[in-house]
C-alpha cells in the first residue's frame, strides 16, 4: 500500500516520462502505461481491502505540508478507494484493450489516458472546491483528447460539441466557485460546508451554479445531446472508460457538493435523476444503433444513482450499499457492453447474433443485461430492494412508482436487444475477437459476479449465492460442454434428491406444490431424453434456475426470499421460452409482463414492510390490524396483480398463447405444467395470510372472482376458435387457470380443495396434452389441426394420451376431472356469489367444444397423404404420457391419497366451513357423495356395452380406401379451406366470436405503440446541432433554477 | 471601480456566449468563448479586490504583522491565473479541434456536423 498521493504524482509522472521517450520506443511506452496503471490498480484494492476488511480509518492528505484551509487537503476512505479502484481497473481493461491503437498512435495518446486518470483521481480524493474545477478542466481536455482515439470521422463533431458545452459549464463552475467563496472565506469543501448557513444567506446563485456545473458533468435530461453523440461515436473502450469511471467521479463530485447544500438540494437532485432515468429509457426504445443505445442507457442509470443520492436523508446507514451497489453494477455492465460492442463488427443491435458462436460472451452479454436490470443474485437487487423499502417507508411512492415504471422501459430495449442476439440470423460479418479483448470481457465477466457474491454478502438480508438450488443451476453452466443426455440424468437426479431433503420440512401444501414441481418436473425431463445427442446449450441451465426458484418460492418465509425467488423463476422460464423457434417477440412479452409484476410485489411487500427492510410472509396477516386507512388493501391489491400476471388471469394474459406454444416440445408442459403454479401459490400464499381485503369499500376477493370466472371463459372460448393445436391447449390453460383463480377467492374450503384439485389436475393432463401434441408435430412438421387427421392408427399410444387428458380437462366422469368439478359444485353451491357462478358454468361446455376438436382432427377423419408413413411419436416423448395416463388413473380412483392431508390443513383456516368427509374409498360432503371406484366401474360398463353394441351393429359394414372416390371440379384457391377442421366451429365463431374480439391485444399493442411514437417524437429534440445543445444546456439550467426557487 | 470591472466582467461574459451560440463559424465560437473566459477572469479578480488595499506582497513596504490588514486577498489572483492556463490549453484543443474538421470536412460550419443525431 503506497501513500494516496501516488495516485496523481505516479499517473503524472508516468505521463510526463512517456513524454521523455522517443516516438519509436512504443512497447517501451506502452509497458510503462500499462505498468503504471496496474500499480494503481493494486494500490487502489490493497487501500480498499484495507478500508473494508482490516477497519482503518480515512486518512487526510495535506499538500504542501499545511492543514486546510491553508493548502489543498485530500481524502482517502472507503468510498474514494473504491473509486479509484473502479477508475483504474476500468482504464487497466481499456488500455489493454486498445493495444493496437495505442501503440499506432504512440506514447501522446498514452499518456493523456493516463492524465485523464490522474484527473478523475483527483476529482475522487479533494476536499477542494477549486482544485476540483481543475480536475473537472483536466478531464475535459483529456477526454476530448481521448475521443480523437476513434476511428469514426464523426467523433470530431461529437468532441466539438462536448467541447462547447463543457466550455459553458466551466464558466458557471468559476463563477460559482467564487462566489461562494466570497460568501464563505474558504474554498475548503468541509469548510464550506460548516458555513453553509452563510453560504444560502446570501450566495444561492452562487452555490447553485457550482451545482449545476457538476450536474451537467452528469449529463442530465435534456442537457445530454453531446454526451450521447461521443457514446455513439468515440472508440468503444474510451466510451467504457467515461461511462464507468467519468460517471462514477462525477458523482462523488455531486456528492460533495450535496455535503455543503444540506436537505433542500437532495430531492431537487433526485426529480433531475428521475427526469433522466425516464427520459433516457423512454428514448432507448426507439434506437436500433447499439452504442448509441449504450449511451442512453449509461445516463439513464446515472441519472438513476443520482436519483439516490437524493435519497440520503432516508436511506441512512444503507446509503453506501444502495449507491454503490447500483454504480457498480452500471459500471461493470456497461464497461462489458462497450467493449463486447468492439467485438462486433455491425452496428446495428441485430448484428450482436453473432455473439451465439461464442457461448461464453452470450452468457457475459446475458449476465451484463442481468447485472444493469437488478435482477438477482446480483448487487442491483440488494440495493433496489433496500430503496424500494426505503421509498416506501418514506411515503415517497410517486419517486418509487415512476422509477420502477422506467426500470421497466428499460427492461423492454435490454431484453429485445438480448432476444434479437438469441434468436435473429448470424449477421455476415463474424466477430473480430482477438484474445486479448475477449480476456478483458471475461475480466469484467468476473468482476460482475463477484460483485453479487460480494453485495449478497454484505445484504442484511440473505446471499442469494448462498442457496443451495441456486448454485446447482449455475453449475450446469459448467457442465455445458458435457452431453445433454448426462445432463439430464444429473437435472432429475438433483431434482429428486432436493425433494427427498425437502421432504420432511413441507407442510401438505407445500407437499403438493414440491411435488409437482419437484417430481413433476424431472418426469418432464424424461422427456428431454429425446434428441438429447446434441448438447442443447443454455438448455439446462435456465431450466434449473427454473426449478431453483420455484422450489426456493414455496419455502419462502420472508419477503426478500420470496422475491428473490420470484425473479430467479422469472428469468430462468423466460431463457428456457425463448429457446422456441418463433418464441422471440412471445418471450419478449412474457419478460416483460412477469416485470411489470415482480415490481407490483416488490412494491407491495415494501409497503407492506413498514420501514422494516423485510418482514416474514406470516406477518402479512397483522397488517390491517397494524394499519390505519386503505394501506393492508393496497398492499393486497398490488401482490394480487403481481401473482395474477403470472396466472395469465383476463387482461394480463396477452402473453401466454406465444410464449407457451411456440416453445419447444418439452419445454411447453415445464411453463404450463409447473411454472403457471407459481401465480397460484403465491395467491394461495397472499389470501391464507391477508384473508379479505377491502379497498374504498370494495371487496376485493369478490373482484377476483369475477377475474376468475371471466378468465374461464374468455380462456376457454379463444381456445375454440385456434387452428393450432398448441395454441389451443395455451388459451385452454388461461381458462383452466381462471377455474383455480375462481376456486381460491371463494375464500371457503371447498374452494381451496377445488383449487388444489386443478393445480394437481393441470399438471398432469397440460403437460401430458403438451406432450402428446408437440410429438405430434414433432412427427407432422407441423401444429396446424387441419393439416393432420386419421392419426389414430399410426400413433396409437399418443391417442390415448390425448384421449385421457381430454376426458380429465372436460370433467366427465370416470376421471380425477370430474372430481374437480364435484368439489367445485358443491363449493359453489355453498357460496352466494350468483352471477359469477353462471359465468363459470357456462365456460364448461365451452371446453368440451375445444377438447372434442382437438381429438377430432387430429387423430379421427381421413389420413393426409403424406402422413402415410409417420410413426409413433418417440419414445422418451411418449413415457412421460403414459407416466401420466397412470397417475391419473391412481389419482381418479384414489384421490384421498393426496387430498385428505390438505384437507385436514386447509380446515385449520376455515373453521366451521363446509367441509368433506374421507372415509374408506368414498367422499361425501353436504350435498352428496363422490366414489370413485364405483363409478369408474359404471362407466366402464357403459362404455363396454356400447362398444360392443358398435361392433355388432358395424359388423356387416363395408372399408371405404381413403381414396376410393372421385374427385372432380376445380383446386380450390386455399385448400385447407375446403378440409373440415378448417374453422371447425365456424358457427360458434358466427354466434360468440364477438367475445373473442382481441381488445385486450389492442390495448397493450397501442400503449407500446404509443411509448414507441413518443420516444421516437421526442428524441428529435436531439437535433445534432452543437449550438442547440448548448441552449439546452443554459435552458435546463434556467429551468431547474425557476424550479428550485419554487421549491424553496 | 472595482464594479465598473466586473460590470465589464459579466457584460463580456454575455456577449462571448452569445457570439459562441449565434456564430456558426468555429473559429468564431472559439473566439466567442475565449471572450467569455477573459470576462469570467475579469469578475473573479474584480470579486477578490478589497479597495485602498495594495498588492500581496510581503517585503519592506508590507511587513508580516499587517499583511491581514493591509494587502488584498491573495487566493482569487492565484486562482484566475490557473484559470488562464486552463482556458489556453481548451481553447487550443478546440483549435485543433477546428482543425481536424476542416481538413476531414472541409468546413467550418457547426451546423454540418449533424451525422450523429437522435
Amino acid at each position: 500500500m503506497v501513500d494516496g498521493i501516488s495516485f496523481i504524482a505516479v499517473s503524472l509522472g508516468a505521463a510526463f516520462l512517456l513524454g521523455m521517450l522517443r516516438d519509436s520506443w512504443r512497447f517501451a511506452a506502452y509497458g510503462v502505461s500499462l505498468a503504471t496503471l496496474a500499480f494503481l490498480t493494486w494500490n487502489a484494492f490493497c487501500w480498499t481491502k484495507g478500508f473494508a476488511v482490516d477497519g482503518l480509518v480515512p486518512i487526510e492528505i495535506f499538500t504542501a505540508g499545511t492543514p486546510p484551509p491553508f493548502a489543498v487537503n485530500l481524502r482517502l476512505g472507503l468510498t474514494e478507494s473504491a473509486l479509484l479502484l473502479l477508475v483504474h481497473i476500468t482504464a487497466l481493461l481499456s488500455a489493454i484493450y486498445l493495444r493496437d491503437t495505442l501503440m499506432q498512435q504512440g506514447r501522446r495518446a498514452m499518456s493523456v489516458l493516463l492524465v485523464l486518470c490522474m484527473a478523475l483521481s483527483g476529482i475522487i480524493l479533494t476536499r477542494d472546491l477549486f482544485n476540483l474545477f481543475v480536475f473537472v478542466e483536466l478531464t475535459v481536455i483529456a477526454s476530448g483528447g481521448l475521443i480523437l482515439l476513434s476511428q469514426d470521422k464523426r467523433a470530431l463533431g461529437a468532441g466539438f460539441k462536448y467541447l462547447i458545452v463543457s466550455q459553458v459549464m466551466s464558466i458557471l463552475l468559476l463563477i460559482g466557485i467564487f462566489f461562494a467563496y466570497q460568501a464563505t472565506g474558504t474554498i475548503n469543501i468541509d469548510g464550506m460546508a460548516e458555513q453553509s448557513a452563510l453560504l444560502f444567506k446570501g450566495g444561492f446563485l452562487a452555490f447553485f451554479l457550482m451545482f449545476m456545473a457538476v450536474v451537467l458533468e452528469l449529463k442530465p435530461f435534456p442537457a445530454n445531446g453531446w454526451a450521447l453523440d461521443v457514446y455513439e461515436s468515440a472508440h468503444p473502450a474510451f466510451s467504457a472508460i467515461i461511462s464507468a469511471a467519468v460517471g462514477a467521479a462525477s458523482l462523488i463530485a455531486l456528492d460533495k457538493l450535496l455535503l455543503i447544500a444540506g436537505p433542500d438540494w437532495l430531492m431537487l437532485t433526485s426529480i433531475i435523476g428521475l427526469i433522466t432515468f425516464i427520459a433516457a429509457n423512454l428514448f432507448g426504445l426507439a434506437q436500433e444503433n447499439d452504442r448509441r443505445l449504450l449511451g442512453y442507457s449509461s445516463v439513464g442509470q446515472i441519472g438513476l444513482v443520482m436519483l439516490v443520492l437524493g435519497q440520503k436523508d432516508i436511506l441512512g446507514d444503507n446509503y453506501l450499499f444502495v449507491v454503490g451497489g447500483i454504480l457498480l453494477a452500471h459500471a461493470v455492465a456497461k464497461a462489458g457492453l462497450f467493449w463486447i460492442s468492439g467485438l462486433v463488427q455491425g452496428r446495428e443491435l441485430k448484428d450482436w447474433a453473432a455473439l451465439r458462436q461464442r457461448p461464453l460472451l452470450l452468457f457475459a452479454f446475458a449476465s451484463f443485461i442481468a447485472l444493469l436490470m437488478g435482477l438477482p443474485p446480483f448487487p442491483g437487487f440488494y440495493a433496489k430492494w433496500e430503496l424500494v423499502h426505503a421509498l416506501a417507508a418514506a411515503d415517497r411512492l410517486w419517486l418509487l412508482g415512476l422509477m420502477l415504471f422506467a426500470s421497466l422501459l428499460e427492461a423492454g430495449y435490454l431484453f429485445r436487444w438480448f432476444g434479437y442476439v438469441i434468436k435473429r440470423d448470424l449477421p455476415e460479418q463474424p466477430l473480430a475477437c482477438p484474445w486479448h479483448k475477449r480476456t478483458v470481457v471475461m475480466l469484467a465477466l468476473v468482476a460482475a459476479w463477484a460483485l453479487a457474491y460480494i453485495w449478497g454478502e454484505l445484504s442484511p438480508h440473505s446471499n442469494l449465492l448462498h442457496l443451495l438450488p441456486l448454485l446447482f443451476a449455475l453449475a450446469f453452466l459448467v457442465l455445458e460442454p458435457l452431453p445433454a443426455w448426462l445432463k439430464n440424468l444429473l437435472a432429475i437426479g438433483g431434482m429428486v434428491v432436493w425433494f427427498l431433503l425437502s421432504y420432511p420440512g413441507y407442510d401438505p401444501l407445500q407437499l403438493i406444490y414440491g411435488g409437482i414441481i419437484l417430481i413433476g418436473g424431472s418426469i418432464i425431463f424424461l422427456a428431454s431424453f429425446y434428441g438429447s445427442a446434441q448438447r442443447r446449450l443454455g438448455f439446462y441451465p435456465s431450466a434449473m434456475l427454473m426449478y431453483a426458484g420455484l422450489s426456493l418460492l414455496i419455502v419462502a418465509e420472508d419477503s426478500f426470499n420470496f422475491f428473490a425467488a420470484w425473479e430467479l423463476l422469472t428469468v430462468g422460464s423466460y431463457f428456457l421460452i425463448l429457446r422456441g423457434k418463433e418464441s422471440e417477440p412471445h418471450a419478449l412479452s412474457y419478460i416483460l409482463f412477469s416485470l411489470g409484476g415482480a415490481f407490483l410485489i416488490l412494491a407491495g411487500f415494501a409497503l407492506a414492510g413498514l420501514g422494516a427492510g423485510q418482514i416474514p410472509l406470516a406477518r402479512l396477516a397483522d397488517l390491517s390490524g397494524q394499519t390505519s386507512g386503505e394501506l393492508a388493501g393496497w398492499v393486497f391489491l398490488l401482490l394480487a396483480i403481481g401473482f395474477l400476471t403470472k396466472t395469465a388471469a383476463v387482461g394480463l394474459h396477452i402473453w401466454l398463447p406465444g410464449a407457451h406454444a411456440e416453445a419447444e416440445t418439452d419445454v411447453s408442459p415445464m411453463v404450463s405444467g409447473i411454472l403457471l403454479k407459481a401465480g397460484l401459490f403465491g395467491l394461495t400464499m397472499l389470501l391464507m395470510t391477508m384473508g379479505k381485503q377491502q379497498l374504498y369499500g370494495v371487496e376485493l376477493t369478490h373482484v377476483m372472482l369475477w377475474i376468475g370466472a371471466i378468465s374461464a371463459l374468455v380462456g376457454n372460448l379463444l381456445a375454440v376458435f385456434q387452428e393450432d393445436a398448441k395454441r389451443l391447449l395455451a388459451y385452454s390453460s388461461i381458462g383452466q387457470m381462471g377455474y383455480a383463480v375462481f376456486g381460491l377467492a371463494m375464500m371457503n374450503h371447498l374452494g381451496w380443495m377445488m383449487a388444489l384439485m386443478f393445480v394437481i389436475n393441470h399438471y398432469i393432463y397440460k403437460s401430458m396434452l403438451f406432450l402428446s401434441v408437440g410429438g405430434v408435430a414433432k412427427r407432422t412438421g407441423t401444429r396446424l389441426m387441419y393439416q393432420m387427421g386419421g392419426l389414430i392408427t399410426l400413433m396409437p399410444l399418443s391417442f390415448i394420451a390425448v384421449l385421457i387428458g381430454i376426458i380429465a380437462v372436460s370433467g366427465v366422469p370416470p376421471l380425477s376431472g370430474f372430481g374437480g368439478r364435484w368439489i367445485f359444485y358443491n363449493a359453489i353451491m355453498s357460496d352466494e356469489y350468483r352471477l359469477p357462478l353462471v359465468i363459470i358454468f357456462l365456460a364448461g361446455p365451452i371446453a368440451f367444444l375445444y377438447l372434442f376438436r382437438l381429438i377430432h382432427t387430429i387423430f379421427l377423419g381421413q389420413l393426409k397423404d403424406e402422413h402415410r408413413k409417420l410413426k409413433e411419436a418417440p419414445f422418451w416423448i411418449v413415457l412421460p404420457q403414459m407416466i401420466f395416463v397412470a397417475f391419473l388413473m391412481i389419482f381418479a380412483l384414489v384421490p384421498g391419497l393426496a387430498l385428505r392431508h390438505v384437507d385436514v390443513y386447509i380446515g385449520q383456516f376455515f373453521a366451521g366451513g363446509p367441509s368433506l368427509n374421507w372415509e374408506g374409498l368414498t367422499i361425501t360432503s353436504q350435498f352428496g357423495q363422490w366414489a370413485p371406484i364405483p363409478i369408474m366401474i359404471i362407466i366402464g360398463v357403459i362404455f363396454m356395452t356400447l362398444f360392443l353394441w358398435l361392433l355388432f351393429v358395424n359388423r356387416r359394414a363395408q372399408k371405404v380406401k381413403q381414396f376410393n372416390i372421385v374427385f372432380a371440379a376445380e383446386r380450390p384457391y386455399r385448400p385447407e379451406t375446403t378440409h373440415f377442421a378448417w374453422n371447425f366451429f365456424a358457427p360458434y365463431r358466427k354466434a360468440l366470436g364477438f367475445l373473442t374480439q382481441p381488445l385486450v391485444t389492442r390495448f397493450w399493442e397501442t400503449l407500446t405503440d404509443l411509448l414507441h411514437q413518443l420516444a421516437d417524437l421526442l428524441r428529435r429534440f436531439y437535433t445534432g446541432n452543437g449550438q442547440t445543445y448548448a441552449v439546452h444546456l443554459l435552458l435546463f439550467v434556467v429551468a431547474v433554477y425557476l424550479l428550485q426557487k419554487g421549491m424553496m | 471601480m472595482a464594479q465598473i470591472a466586473m460590470a465589464t466582467g459579466f457584460i463580456l461574459i454575455l456577449i462571448g456566449l452569445y457570439g459562441a451560440l449565434t456564430n456558426r463559424n468555429l473559429l468564431r465560437m472559439i473566439i466567442g468563448f475565449t471572450i467569455a473566459h477573459s470576462g469570467v477572469n475579469l469578475v473573479l479578480v474584480a470579486v477578490g479586490y478589497l479597495s485602498g488595499r495594495t498588492a500581496p506582497i510581503l517585503d519592506s513596504a508590507v511587513p508580516m504583522a499587517e499583511a491581514a490588514e493591509r494587502i488584498i486577498d491573495p487566493l482569487p489572483q492565484a486562482l484566475v491565473l490557473t484559470a488562464i492556463v486552463i482556458g489556453v490549453g481548451v481553447t487550443a484543443l478546440m483549435l485543433a479541434y477546428a482543425y481536424r474538421i476542416y481538413v476531414t470536412k472541409g468546413t467550418l460550419d457547426i451546423g454540418k456536423c449533424r451525422e450523429l443525431k437522435w
